[in-house]
């Protein structure tokens, strides 16, 4: 008799197994503020439709290796990847992303969702309207600076002798670069800023394109794919030494900071300006309140250009029809309004829809919120080719040499442009000569 | 000249030591006392210190949140050691097992082409572990391998059976083949002559070659991080993979783990340390 | 000596060694034979179609400097860190040739940076040689001298991987020292000092040449592990840093970043017909150095 029972249970226990396993969707995301935002939105899914939700995160310095790796198995460990926006061409290319061209206008009104989220994070050839990505996380660049020093009295007295005008947050590069050089006071270990330089994954490219645009120059022509004299134009060696004079006013280590070493060169109080994407700001407003203020990155020439971040959701192909249908209907369900309210009132989530974005509701939710939207219309994004990865690592290095001092800034650029035609003709993006 | 050797070990001691030193106070800190700008090395169990003192609050927490599970993982640290156990584990048992047969085969008989084979087994070392992986995960991958105990489990085995065999084919030789004659001509078969005459003769040659095998097998990490990532992950794959969380690494729990992990070694080693010199050399060594 | 004679010990004795054989042979010689096939395509870690190409692969590397460029690395890393390890090891071994109080305790001391996990004592290194809080430039700083900024500055990037492998394997050559020098029989020295040698030409005549086999045979197990070395890169620098990529590291971004398999794999094949070649010379070295001390001796 109680074997009879035993063997009952087990059975249910296990039927209950199976069922769960069935409907339920396994979501990977890098380790950060919105990915425990989206796990929360996905148990209330679960509690509307009874479809499991579980959002792994993978902290970013691995994600992308993870991510990847994952996908050369027969069958992926997830169904949706939120991708980073370079990953698109990849993912398109090599048919590791779910095609959602005829399904995503359905299920999402793209008229809401801003022109550059939709084109940088959700098609593939950009502009060509072939969906292989839905919005989830737009992203960008700014500034948290130190607003209880810019608001000292002492400081301000002391920046208006020094520099003859008012101590505020910079409108102009060349601002910027006078507030980092008075704030620059390495005996009291204080620093004036701290860029994005650092050389393990995309970091150093992030901060220098901001650089590279508003000088004039760019990463070459997305028709022809050429790069010779957009990025070696003298417009981006100029951009490239100003990026090269601000290092002086960093901390030590500043020449390889990445977005980790930032957030901690600005937690632990020492430096007065530091760059990084907005979704890694929530820790700091928990942490520092009102010390923080943030403005977005700044201009030269009247020129903005600001490095798009955001992640899209995407579908693999490597796993069962029946997850997939899940799998949409899950983004579907996200990318309702009533839930895009929601989503932004998580600090650090960041919505593409623009109606939402430019509501009281949003600039309300986080002390940020009000300088990302503002700096949305200033998207660009890097090369989402297939070879985004060689055309970064060949960046790195080469932005890393003229950093360091190691090559003059001309140099460094010419020769990356170089290797960049190089890496698009052996692609066969570019005609070979 | 007594000075000067002495100079010279204390310098190098108090450098080498540094490190470990400071793993150690480390492991007795908050997270924001680790990083501070001014180190602080003194233990004070003070309920406040400045922020430029040398003091810092001295805690356990970094071994109590060992058992908390970080966002990005599934599983807290101890999860991780028992993989790391139970795959480091099984691997040892298995290569010391496999390779004590195979030594004694290349010992006592003629294997045709033995010299060729041994050299085989040596060159397998050869080769820096990323090449080798790279055919390895295809190939698991048609076998649903990759992210298995068994998969990295026989991977070790392989791969520390070089250091095994010829580690217990030097001990083995020693044993003189005298007790095994008179066992056969008693009329025991060579399987019995093996277990019941060589086995507990091997025995100390076998406890250090498990030791080595272990210490491969448990400090790995090329072969964990490509193979194993989702599943069956192993305590430095997990350590590393902590890097760039959001949080900032958690230095305290990292170096309380880090202690944890490395105890078992640093006993097994002192246990077994009159013979640690075969096994650093292979067994090339003699006494 | 020990080798049984008989017939059934065809069967017996590859009862014994079978295993063995076997798991090497699918573990080793499987995935080597694969991987040289794979070299001569355009796989991708990610799956999917893929085709042969040919010597293409093998072109690449010898057309693009950074291949080169990783060799040298490679080349320049284990020729320093081999060096140190064993002039340093060589030295903490006759520093500590006689028995004193608590010898066993600050060998077992000495012998823990073995044992620990490279991957994870690298991070905590870098925490150490950080340039904002790490404890190493504060004791320079203490002690009156400059602080280098060990991770990030071009120089000495290299310097820092080279300053954990030598701080991690140096009691390993220390301790093959050890043996070497407790191996050397005590009536040669006794013989020397009736010849009234003087200390250095015991050393120089005596001790070195008499340590130099097994001096040998640890300096090449050094560097060949050594050439394999990733973890401490991997985690200092990463593995796309022109100033420490070695051969693993390159290998790491050639396949696991940019997905080329095929690349990757030609690549360990053109390094372990380096590697072997050296070998072979080197041990032919050592094989004559051999002979020649037993000449010697006699």
């Amino acid at each position: 008799m109680k074997r009879c029972i035993m063997m009952l249970l087990a059975t249910v226990v296990m039927a209950q197994g199976v069922f769960a396993q069935e409907k339920s969707i396994t979501i990977w995301w890098a380790q950060w503020d919105p990915a425990v935002a989206l796990q929360e939105l996905g148990d209330e899914f679960t509690e509307q439709t009874g479809i499991g939700v579980e959002v792994h995160q993978i902290p970013w310095l691995s994600y992308q290796d993870q991510v990847f790796l994952n996908f050369g198995n027969k069958q992926t460990d997830f169904d949706i990847v939120i991708g980073d926006s370079q990953w698109i061409g990849r993912g398109a290319t090599k048919g590791l992303y779910l095609e959602l061209t005829d399904w995503l206008p359905g299920a999402v009104d793209m008229q809401t969702i801003h022109p550059r989220a939709a084109r940088y994070l959700c098609e593939y050839p950009p502009g060509s309207s072939k969906f292989f990505a839905a919005p989830c996380e737009t992203d960008a660049i700014g500034f948290v600076y130190r607003k209880d020093w810019f608001e000292d009295p002492d400081e301000k007295a002391a920046f208006k002798t020094k520099y003859g005008r008012e101590l505020m947050v910079p409108e102009t590069w060349e601002e910027f670069r006078d507030i980092a050089e008075f704030f620059q006071r390495p005996a009291q270990k204080r620093y004036g800023c701290s860029l994005l330089t650092g050389r393990g994954y995309d970091s150093i490219v992030m901060g220098f394109q901001p650089f590279l645009w508003a000088w004039g120059g760019a990463w070459g022509d997305p028709e022809t794919f050429k790069v010779q004299g957009h990025l070696n134009s003298a417009g981006a060696v100029a951009g490239l030494d100003f990026f090269k004079g601000l290092m002086h006013f960093t901390p030590e280590g500043g020449t390889n900071a990445d977005y980790f070493f930032n957030l901690e060169a600005f937690s632990n109080g020492s430096t007065a300006m530091v760059l990084d994407y907005f979704p890694f700001y929530p820790g700091i407003v928990a942490t520092m309140g009102d010390q923080a203020g943030f403005f977005k990155v700044p201009s030269h020439n009247g020129q903005r250009f600001i490095s798009l971040g955001g992640q899209g959701f995407s579908i693999s192909t490597k796993t069962t029809p029946e997850k997939q249908a899940l799998a949409k209907q899950f983004i579907a369900w996200f990318s309702q309004t009533e839930i895009q309210k929601k989503w932004i009132t998580y600090p650090g989530s960041f919505t593409a829809n623009t109606e939402l974005l430019s509501s009281e509701a949003f600039a309300a939710a986080s002390p940020y919120n009000t300088t990302f939207a503002e700096s949305l219309d200033d998207l660009q994004d890097f090369w989402n080719v297939p070879v985004y990865n060689e055309l970064i690592a060949a960046s790195v290095r080469h932005l890393g040499a003229a950093l360091d001092g190691t090559v003059a800034s001309a140099d460094a650029l010419n020769a990356l442009a170089q290797e960049h035609e190089m890496i698009m003709m052996e692609a066969g993006l570019l005609e070979m000569k | 000249m007594k000075i000067l050797r002495l100079l010279f070990v204390g310098c190098y001691l108090s450098v080498a030591m540094l490190p470990l030193i400071w793993l150690l106070l480390t492991s007795f800190k908050l997270r924001e006392e680790s990083i501070t700008v001014h180190a602080k090395y003194l233990p004070s169990l003070a309920a406040e210190v400045g922020p430029d003192d040398p003091y810092f609050r001295a805690n356990l927490d970094g071994y109590r949140q060992l058992a908390a599970v970080y966002q990005g993982s599934n599983h807290s640290f101890f999860h991780y050691l028992g993989n790391s156990l139970l795959i480091g584990g099984f691997s040892t048992f298995c290569s010391v097992l496999i390779g004590t047969c195979a030594a004694y085969g290349f010992s006592r008989f003629r294997v045709p082409g033995s010299k060729d084979w041994l050299f085989f087994i040596l060159s397998t070392r050869f080769l820096p572990p990323l090449a080798v992986v790279v055919p390895v995960l295809m190939m698991y991958r048609e076998f649903d391998l990759q992210n298995s105990y068994l998969g990295l489990i026989l991977l070790y085995t392989a791969f520390n059976l070089s250091l095994a065999v010829w580690l217990m084919k030097g001990f083995i030789d020693e044993i003189p083949t005298a007790y095994e004659e008179a066992a056969l001509v008693d009329g025991y078969t060579r399987l019995q002559a093996f277990v019941q005459i060589i086995l507990p003769r091997a025995a100390s040659g076998m406890a250090v070659t498990a030791v080595f095998c272990l210490i491969s097998a448990w400090n790995e990490y090329g072969f964990a991080m490509t193979l194993n990532n989702q599943q069956a992950v192993t305590v430095p794959v997990y350590f590393a993979g902590l890097q760039g969380n959001v949080q900032g690494l958690p230095w305290p729990q990292i170096s309380a783990g880090v202690l944890l992990f490395v105890a078992p070694i640093i006993v097994f080693t002192i246990l077994v340390r009159k013979h640690l010199l075969r096994g650093v050399t292979f067994g090339t060594i003699k006494h | 000596m020990n080798q049984i004679p008989g017939r059934r010990r065809d069967w017996i004795q590859w009862g014994f060694v079978g295993p063995a054989l076997l798991l090497l042979i699918a573990m080793n010689v499987f995935p080597l034979i694969y991987s040289i096939v794979l070299s001569f395509t355009n796989a991708d870690l990610v799956g999917g179609e893929w085709k042969f190409v040919g010597g293409l692969n093998y072109k690449f590397i010898f057309k693009f400097a950074k291949y080169g460029q990783a060799l040298r690395t490679t080349a320049l890393f284990v020729l320093l860190a081999v060096s140190a390890e064993l002039v340093l090891g060589f030295g903490l071994a006759l520093a500590l040739l006689e028995r004193f109080r608590g010898k066993t305790l600050v060998l077992t001391a000495l012998m823990v940076p073995m044992m620990l996990p490279q991957a994870v004592i690298a991070l905590f290194w870098k925490l150490v040689l950080n340039g904002n809080y790490g404890i190493f430039n504060q004791l320079l700083a203490g002690l009156g001298f400059r602080q280098p900024q060990w991770i990030t500055d071009p120089d000495l990037k290299l310097l820092s991987v080279l300053l954990v492998d030598v701080w991690m394997w140096t009691p390993f050559m220390m301790l093959i020292s050890l043996a070497a020098l407790n191996a050397i029989p005590g009536y040669i020295y006794e013989a020397a000092a009736i010849d009234r040698a003087s200390r250095w030409r015991i050393f120089r005549r005596i001790t070195l040449p008499m340590c130099t086999p097994l001096l040998g045979l640890a300096v090449l197990l050094r560097a060949t592990d050594a050439l394999k070395q990733f973890d401490l890169v991997m985690a200092i620098t990463g593995p796309n840093d022109p100033a420490t990529q070695t051969l693993s590291a390159l290998l790491y971004q050639a396949v696991f970043r940019d997905g080329k398999v095929g690349l990757g794999t030609a690549y360990s094949y053109v390094i372990l017909v380096l590697v072997i070649a050296l070998a072979s010379i080197f041990l032919r070295y050592m094989d004559s150095l051999q002979a020649q001390q037993e000449e010697v001796a006699r």
